[in-house]
C-alpha cells in the first residue's frame, strides 16, 4: 500500500514538473522533450491503473508518432530559439501569482473543505480498460462523440488547407463599380 | 388558430379586412409607386378603400340576420399580469355604421383626390409628392377602421393617435407653403398640439379605467360600470370627464376647437374626409360607445350637452363672418359636431349618429365641391397646356377668398347644382338628408329642456344664414375677379363623387325616415333603447322655418352686394364691432396666446438659462463627460496581447474561485 | 446498440453534416467564378434540415445512450441557429466576392459550425457538450482567418483560436473536477449521484464554477470578453455577424441547459457569480462602446452588454417558476436580438468596401437621405437595440427586466435600465450620422445583404405588434425541457 503511494507520488511529481518544465523552456526542441517526458509518465500511471492498453496508444500515438511531427516541424521551421523577451512589466509575475492564488483556492476547497475520501468512490471493473471493453464502449454509448470527433479531426484538416493555401486570396479584389 | 372560432355567420370574420385592404394599399404603393404612374398609384388606393367598403357591406349584410354580432380576435397582444388585451375586431351594428360611413365616403374621396392632387400637386410644384399623399391617405382609413373597430379602449387609443398622426401629416402635407413659408406646418403643430391636450385627458381616462375597472375590454368594462357608479361615483365622473376632453380635443368642441380652422391649411379632400366627414367625428363615436359610462353619471352627460350646444351655437356666430370658403364649412363643421356632441349627451345616440352619417355626405360634399371651386378659381387650363409644374407661375390671387368670387353658377354648372344640395341640407331644408337628423336632435333637445332647444336652435338658424351668405358670394351676383371670370367647370374624375355624394344627400333622410326608423332599429341592438327624437310636426315646422328664414335673410343682406373688391360687408355695415369681433373668432387664439402660450413660454424662458442649461445641463453634460472620460480609460484595457487577455480571463477565474471560497 | 431512431432523432444535425461533406465534393468542380452554386446549395441545405427541425418540433427523445436529447429548447434553438446561417450565407456571398475571397470552403465551415451549435443545444452529456463546443469553434476559428493574408484576419484567428483553446481547456478542467465529483459524465447519472447524495458537493461547486467560466467566454461576457472586439473586428464581417448571435446563442443553450440540469443546488451560491459577471458586462460593455467609433466594434461591445442582459433574467435560477420565466425571456430575447443584430450587420456589410476593417460611424452620414430603406432598417434596428417601443427589443427587454423583477433583482435591474439609458448615447449617435451629416455612402455591388437588412427590420416591427404569443410559443417549447 505505502509502495504504491510512494509510487504515485513520484509519478506526480515526474507529471507535474514535466509539464512545468515544458511551458518554461525558452528551446522549443526541450518543450517537446518535456512533453515526451509528461506524456511517458502519464502513461505509467495509466499502467498503475490497469490499463495497459490505455497507456500503449499513449506511448505509440502521442509520445512517438504526434511529438515525432512536432519535432519535425521545429526543426524544419528552424524555431529551436523562442525570440522576443517584450513581457509587459511585472506580468509573468502577476499571472504566475495568480496561477498560485487559484491553485491555492482549488486545494482549500478541494482538500480541506470538501472532506472528501477516496472510499466514496467507487472502483470500475477491473477490465474496463481492456481493448474490448474500450472497443465496445466506444462504438455503442459513445458512439456519436466518436463521429463527431471524427468531424472536428476533418474540419482541422481544412482549416490547415485553407490556411496554409493562399494563392487565390487577396489578389482580385473587385472595386466598387466594376461588378 | 384564433380565427377557427364558430361565428354566427362567416362574413364575420372578414371583419380584419377592413384593416387589412388600407394595409395592402399602403405597402403596394410604399414599394412601387416610385415606378408606377399616377393612374396606378391612385388607382391602388381607391381599391383599397374600396375593398374596406365591400367588406364592410358584407358586414352589414350578415348583421342584418344576426344582430346580435361578434369579436374577432386576430391575435394575443398584450398579455402580463392582470392586462390582457388582444387585436380584437368587435362587428355590432354602431361599428359598422362607422365603417360604412368611412369606408363608403373614405373611397368617394379617395377617387375624387385621385383628380384633385393631379391639379393640386403641380400647382404646388412638387408632382412626386402624389404617391405620399395616398399612402397618408390609406394610412388613415387603416387608422380610422381600427378606432371604429376595436374590442378594446386600449387598440382604439392606437387608432385614435393614428387618426392624430394621419391629420397632423395631412394638415402640413405642403409644409414647406403657407404665409412666411411656416404657416401650414405652423396649423399642424397647432392641431398635433391641440389633440395631444385631449388626448392626455382620453389616457387618463383609461389609466382611471384600468385602475378601477381591471380591464379596457369594452364589455368588461361595461359590465363592471353599475357597482364601481354604487360604489365610488366620483371615479366613473372623473373618467368620463376626462374622456370628454378627449372628445373636445377630437371633435373640435370648446374649448379645444380652435385647430380645426388653421386644418383647413391641408389639400382639400383631406379637409373633406378627415377634417368635416370622419375623424372628428371619432369623439361622437366614443361618447356612443361609451353610453354605459355616460348614462350612470347624469351630471357628465349634462355638461356632454352644453359644451355641444354651446359649441354650436359660438362656431355659427363665426362662420357668419369669414371670407375664406374652406373656413365657413370648417367652423360650420364645429357647429355640426357640437349638435352631435349635444345630442349623444342627452342620450339621444340614434340621432346624433344619424346626423353624424348625413353630415359626412353634405359636409364632404360641400368640402369637395368648394375644393372644385378652388380648382376652378386656379388657372388649372395653364396646367394643362403646359404641364410642367416649374413653368407654371402661381396667380397671386386667393383661390379661396369668396369676396374674389361671384358669378360661378354659369361657370361651373355641376358644381354649383351639388353645392346648393349640400347647403341646403346643411341647413336643414327639407326633404334633404340634413333636415331629417337634425330635426330628430332639436326634437330630443325639446325634451330635454327649453334653453337647450332655443340654443341649437339659434345655431341652427345661424347656419342657414351663413350658408345662405356662401351662396350668395360664390355663385350669383357678377364674377368680381379674373380668375372667376375665367373659372370653368372640372374633370369628370372630380365631379363623379360629387353628384354620387349629392344623391346620398338627397336620399340619406331615408336612412331614419320618419315612421320607418330603419337606423334607430338598427342601432338599438348596440346602443339600446336610448332617448329618441320622435318626429315632432311641431319642432320639424319651427326648424323648417327657422332655416328658410335664414336663408331669406342671408338672400336679402347679400343679393345687393356689388362686387366691389375690398368692399365692406354689408354686415360689417349694419353690426360694426360686434361683425368685426366674429370676423377675428372673437380673439380666441389672441386670448389663449396670452393667457396659456405667453405666460408659458415666459416660465420657459425663466426656466430655461439658470436651470435647464446652468443646472440639468451641468449634471446631464457632467455625467456625459464622466462616462465618456471612463470610457476611454476602461478602453485602454483593451491593449491588443493576447497575455494580457489570457491574464484577465485568469483573473476573472480566481475572482470567482475567492467568491466561492470566502462566501 | 444505435437503432435508426436513434438518427431520426438528430435528423437535422445528420442532414446537415452529411450536405456539408457533400459541398465539400462537389465545390471542387465549380470553378471559382461560379461560387453563386456553392452559396446556393448551402442554403438549400440548411432549409431542409430547417424542415427537418420543423418537423421534429414537439416532439422529445433522447438518442445515442442519452449522449443528446431532443426537446422543444433544443428544437427552438436549432432553428435559430439554421436561420442565423441563412443570413450569413445571404451575407457572405456578395462580400466575399467584393474581396475577393471566394472560396466553397467557406460554406462547408460555416454548416460545420452551425451543427456543432445544434449539437451543443441537445448535448446532455459533458462529453457533447465539450465536443459539440469543438466542432462549433474551430470552424469559426478558420472562418475568422479567411482573409488569411490580411494581418487583421490572421490576428483576430489566432487570438479566437489561442483564447478559445485557453477556455476549453478550462471547460474540460470544471468536467473533470464533475467527473471526480459524481462518476459521470452523462446529465441523468450527474443528477442521479446527485440526489442519491453520492456526490462531493464542493468538487462539483468547483466543476459548475469553471464551466461557467467556458460558457462565459462563448457568450463574451466580461472578464472573458477579450477576445470578442479584436476577433469581431478582424473576422470577414458575415462571419462576425454570425458570431455575435449564433455563438452567443450557442453558449447560452448549454449555460442553461447544464446549470438547469445539473446545479439547481449550487443556484444560491452561483447567483451572486451571475449577478457579478450581468452587471460588470452591462456596464462594461456600454460604457466602452461610447469610446467606439468604428461600427464592428462598437456592435462588439454592444454584444457583450447583451450577454449581461440575458444573464440577468438567468440570476434567480434556482426558484423553478423564475427558471421557466427565465429560460422564455432568453430564448424571446435571443430572437430579438438575432433579428436587431443581422439588421445592423447587414446595413453595415452592404456599404462596406473591399479591404475594410469596418465602417466608421462617420461613414454612415447621409445614409437615410440616398438609401431609405437601408436607413430605416439601420434606424430600426438601433431603436430595437435601445429598446424602444414598437420593436422587439422592447419586448424583449421587458421580458428579461420582468422576469428579473420576480426574481427580486431589483438592483440589478435598475442597472440594467441606467446601461440602456447609457447606450441609447452610442446608438443614437448612429443614427444621427446617418440622418443628420451630410455625406455620400456609396451602396457596394449585390444587394443580399441589403435584403437582409429590409428583413431583418420588418421582422423587428412585425413581430412587435405580436409579443406574446411569440413569447407563448417560447414558453410552451421548454415545458418539456428537463
Amino acid at each position: 500500500m505505502i509502495t504504491g503511494i510512494l509510487f504515485f507520488d513520484v509519478m506526480a511529481v515526474l507529471v507535474i514538473s514535466t509539464s512545468i518544465g515544458m511551458l518554461v523552456s525558452r528551446n522549443a526542441v526541450y518543450s517537446a522533450l518535456f512533453l515526451v517526458l509528461n506524456f511517458a509518465s502519464v502513461a505509467v500511471l495509466y499502467v498503475t491503473l490497469g490499463a495497459p492498453f490505455i497507456a500503449m496508444a499513449q506511448v505509440t500515438v502521442y509520445a512517438g508518432a504526434i511529438m515525432i511531427l512536432f519535432l519535425f516541424v521545429i526543426m524544419l521551421l528552424g524555431a529551436e530559439r523562442l525570440e522576443g523577451e517584450s513581457t509587459i512589466r511585472g506580468q509573468r509575475l502577476f499571472g504566475g501569482l495568480l496561477a498560485v492564488i487559484l491553485l491555492g483556492e482549488l486545494t482549500w476547497m478541494a482538500v480541506f473543505q470538501s472532506g472528501l475520501s477516496p472510499a466514496a468512490l467507487t472502483m470500475p471493473a477491473s477490465d474496463f480498460a481492456g481493448p474490448t471493453q474500450i472497443g465496445l464502449t466506444l462504438f455503442n454509448t459513445y458512439l456519436l462523440p466518436f463521429e463527431v470527433t471524427s468531424f472536428i479531426l476533418l474540419v482541422a484538416i481544412i482549416g490547415a488547407i485553407i490556411l496554409t493555401k493562399t494563392d487565390n486570396i487577396g489578389k482580385r479584389i473587385i472595386r466598387p463599380g466594376k461588378d | 388558430m384564433f380565427l377557427s372560432e364558430i361565428f354566427s355567420d362567416p362574413a364575420f370574420s372578414l371583419v380584419p379586412w377592413v384593416v387589412f385592404f388600407p394595409l395592402a394599399g399602403i405597402i403596394l404603393n410604399l414599394i412601387f409607386s416610385r415606378r408606377w404612374e399616377e393612374k396606378l398609384t391612385a388607382l391602388t388606393a381607391c381599391l383599397a378603400a374600396g375593398g374596406s367598403f365591400v367588406i364592410s357591406l358584407l358586414l352589414m349584410l350578415a348583421l342584418t340576420h344576426h344582430p346580435e354580432g361578434a369579436t374577432i380576435t386576430l391575435l394575443e397582444w398584450i398579455n402580463t399580469g392582470s392586462l390582457q388585451i388582444n387585436w380584437a375586431f368587435r362587428v355590432d351594428t354602431l361599428s359598422v355604421t362607422m365603417m360604412l360611413v368611412v369606408s363608403g365616403v373614405g373611397t368617394l374621396i379617395h377617387i375624387y383626390a385621385a383628380g384633385y392632387m393631379h391639379y393640386d400637386v403641380r400647382i404646388n410644384g412638387d408632382p412626386s409628392r402624389y404617391s405620399r399623399f395616398f399612402i397618408f391617405f390609406n394610412l388613415f382609413i387603416l387608422a380610422m377602421m381600427l378606432l371604429v373597430s376595436a374590442d378594446n379602449y386600449l387598440m382604439l387609443f392606437v387608432g385614435w393617435e393614428g387618426v392624430g398622426l394621419c391629420s397632423y401629416l395631412l394638415i402640413g402635407f405642403w409644409f414647406e407653403k403657407g404665409a412666411d413659408g411656416i404657416a401650414n406646418a405652423r396649423a399642424a403643430k397647432k392641431a398635433f398640439l391641440v389633440n395631444r391636450i385631449g388626448d392626455v385627458g382620453l389616457l387618463i381616462a383609461l389609466f382611471l379605467m384600468f385602475w378601477n375597472f381591471g380591464s379596457l375590454q369594452f364589455d368588461t368594462v361595461f359590465a363592471r360600470a353599475p357597482e364601481v357608479a354604487a360604489a365610488t361615483p366620483a371615479v366613473l365622473l372623473a373618467m368620463t370627464l376626462f374622456m370628454l376632453l378627449g372628445v373636445a380635443g377630437k371633435s373640435a368642441q370648446l374649448p379645444l376647437y380652435v385647430w380645426l380652422p388653421d386644418a383647413m391649411a391641408g389639400p382639400t379632400p383631406v379637409s373633406a374626409l378627415i377634417h368635416a366627414a370622419t375623424m372628428v367625428t371619432a369623439g361622437v363615436y366614443l361618447v356612443a360607445r361609451s353610453h354605459t359610462l355616460y348614462s350612470l353619471v347624469p351630471a357628465a352627460q349634462t355638461t356632454v350637452v352644453w359644451l355641444g350646444a354651446l359649441t354650436a351655437l359660438f362656431a355659427a356666430t363665426i362662420a357668419v363672418a369669414q371670407n375664406d370658403i374652406k373656413k365657413v364649412l370648417a367652423y360650420s363643421t364645429i357647429s355640426q359636431l357640437g349638435f352631435m356632441v349635444a345630442a349623444v349627451g342627452m342620450g339621444a345616440f340614434t340621432a346624433g349618429l344619424f346626423h353624424l352619417t348625413t353630415h359626412a355626405f353634405f359636409k364632404a360634399l360641400l368640402f369637395l365641391a368648394a375644393g372644385s371651386v378652388i380648382l376652378g378659381m386656379e388657372d388649372v387650363r395653364k396646367l394643362d397646356e403646359t404641364n410642367l409644374s416649374d413653368s407654371f407661375h402661381h396667380s397671386h390671387v386667393d383661390p379661396q377668398d369668396m369676396t374674389l368670387m361671384g358669378g360661378l353658377r354659369r361657370k361651373m354648372p355641376v358644381t354649383f347644382w351639388v353645392y346648393l344640395m349640400g347647403a341646403l341640407a346643411l341647413a336643414g331644408i327639407a326633404p334633404l338628408a340634413g333636415f331629417f337628423s337634425k330635426d330628430e336632435i332639436l326634437a330630443a333637445a325639446s325634451q330635454n329642456g327649453l334653453l337647450v332647444f332655443l340654443v341649437l336652435l339659434a345655431a341652427a338658424f345661424l347656419t342657414a344664414f351663413y350658408m345662405g351668405r356662401q351662396l350668395w358670394l360664390v355663385f350669383f351676383g357678377k364674377p368680381r375677379s379674373e380668375n372667376a371670370e375665367n373659372a370653368r367647370e372640372n374633370t369628370a374624375l372630380i365631379v363623379l363623387p360629387l353628384i354620387l355624394l349629392a344623391g346620398l344627400t338627397v336620399l340619406g333622410g331615408l336612412l331614419n325616415f320618419p315612421g320607418s326608423l330603419a337606423l334607430e332599429g338598427w342601432l338599438e341592438h348596440t346602443l339600446g333603447k336610448g332617448i329618441n327624437g320622435e318626429f315632432n310636426s311641431m319642432v320639424a315646422g319651427i326648424s323648417l322655418i327657422v332655416s328658410i328664414t335664414g336663408l331669406v335673410t342671408a338672400w336679402f343682406v347679400y343679393s345687393r352686394y356689388s362686387g366691389e373688391i375690398k368692399k365692406l360687408d354689408p354686415l360689417e355695415d349694419m353690426f360694426g364691432a360686434v361683425f368685426i369681433g366674429a370676423r377675428n373668432k372673437w380673439y380666441v387664439d389672441e386670448l389663449y396666446h396670452a393667457i396659456i402660450v405667453r405666460p408659458l413660454e415666459g416660465l420657459s424662458q425663466q426656466l430655461a438659462q439658470p436651470v435647464d442649461q446652468g443646472l440639468i445641463d451641468g449634471i446631464a453634460v457632467g455625467f456625459g463627460s464622466l462616462t465618456k472620460a471612463i470610457a476611454q480609460s476602461w478602453r485602454s484595457i483593451e491593449n491588443g496581447f493576447v497575455r494580457s487577455y489570457a491574464l484577465a480571463l485568469l483573473l476573472g477565474i480566481v475572482l470567482i474561485f475567492s467568491y466561492l471560497v470566502i462566501r | 446498440m444505435p437503432t435508426v431512431n436513434d438518427f431520426l432523432l438528430i435528423l437535422p444535425e445528420v442532414v446537415l453534416l452529411i450536405w456539408a461533406l457533400l459541398i465539400l465534393l462537389i465545390d471542387l468542380w465549380i470553378p471559382d467564378t461560379k461560387k453563386y452554386y456553392t452559396a446556393v446549395l448551402s442554403a438549400a441545405g440548411l432549409v431542409i434540415s430547417a424542415g427537418c427541425a420543423f418537423a421534429l418540433l414537439g416532439r422529445t427523445g433522447s438518442a445515442f445512450s442519452n449522449m443528446v436529447v431532443l426537446d422543444g429548447f433544443s428544437s427552438v434553438l436549432s432553428i435559430l441557429f439554421l436561420l442565423s446561417g441563412l443570413a450569413a450565407v445571404a451575407l457572405a456571398y456578395d462580400y466575399l466576392k467584393r474581396n475577393a475571397a471566394q472560396r466553397g470552403e467557406y460554406y462547408t465551415l460555416l454548416l460545420f459550425s452551425i451543427a456543432g451549435m445544434m449539437l451543443m443545444a441537445s448535448a446532455n452529456d459533458l462529453i457533447m457538450v465539450f465536443l459539440s463546443l469543438e466542432l462549433l469553434s474551430i470552424p469559426l476559428y478558420i472562418l475568422a482567418g479567411f482573409f488569411r493574408p490580411r494581418l487583421a484576419s490572421e490576428e483576430a484567428a489566432l487570438k479566437y483560436f489561442l483564447l478559445g483553446a485557453f477556455s476549453s481547456a478550462i471547460l474540460l478542467f470544471g468536467i473533470a473536477w464533475i467527473y471526480g465529483s459524481t462518476g459521470h459524465t452523462d446529465f441523468p447519472g450527474i443528477v442521479a449521484s446527485i440526489d442519491g447524495g453520492r456526490a462531493n458537493y464542493l468538487l462539483l461547486l468547483i466543476g459548475a464554477g469553471l464551466l461557467l467560466v467556458g460558457f462565459g467566454f462563448k457568450i463574451g461576457v466580461f472578464p472573458f470578453h477579450m477576445w470578442v472586439p479584436d476577433t469581431y473586428q478582424g473576422s470577414p464581417s458575415s462571419i462576425g455577424a454570425f458570431m455575435t448571435v449564433a455563438t452567443k446563442a450557442a453558449g447560452f443553450a448549454a449555460l442553461l441547459r447544464v446549470f438547469l440540469v445539473l446545479f439547481p443546488a449550487e443556484a444560491p451560491i452561483m447567483a451572486g457569480i451571475l449577478w457579478g459577471l450581468s452587471a460588470a458586462s452591462m456596464i462594461f460593455g456600454n460604457t466602452v462602446a461610447i469610446a467606439q467609433m468604428n461600427m464592428k466594434r462598437l456592435l462588439a461591445y454592444s454584444s457583450i452588454a447583451n450577454a449581461g442582459y440575458i444573464l440577468m433574467a438567468f440570476v434567480p435560477y434556482g426558484n423553478p417558476v423564475i427558471a421557466q420565466e427565465a429560460v422564455s425571456s432568453a430564448l424571446f430575447y435571443l430572437l430579438a436580438y438575432a433579428l436587431t443584430s443581422f439588421g445592423a450587420w447587414a446595413v453595415m456589410i452592404a456599404l462596406e468596401p473591399a479591404e475594410s476593417d469596418g465602417l466608421l460611424l462617420q461613414d454612415f452620414s447621409g445614409l437615410g437621405r440616398k438609401y431609405p430603406w437601408l436607413g430605416a432598417a439601420l434606424l430600426i434596428s438601433m431603436l430595437s437595440f435601445i429598446g424602444v417601443p414598437l420593436t422587439m427589443g422592447f419586448w424583449g427587454k421587458f421580458y428579461l427586466f420582468k422576469t428579473a423583477v420576480d426574481g427580486s433583482q431589483i438592483p440589478l435591474v435598475l442597472i440594467g435600465l441606467l446601461t440602456s439609458l447609457v447606450s441609447a448615447y452610442y446608438y443614437l449617435r448612429i443614427v444621427m450620422f446617418a440622418y443628420f451629416k451630410p455625406g455620400e455612402p456609396q451602396i457596394q455591388p449585390g444587394r443580399w445583404a441589403s435584403v437582409v437588412a429590409v428583413i431583418c427590420a420588418a421582422g423587428i416591427f412585425v413581430l412587435s405588434f405580436i409579443p406574446t404569443p411569440v413569447f407563448q410559443f417560447a414558453a410552451q417549447m421548454i415545458m418539456g425541457m428537463k
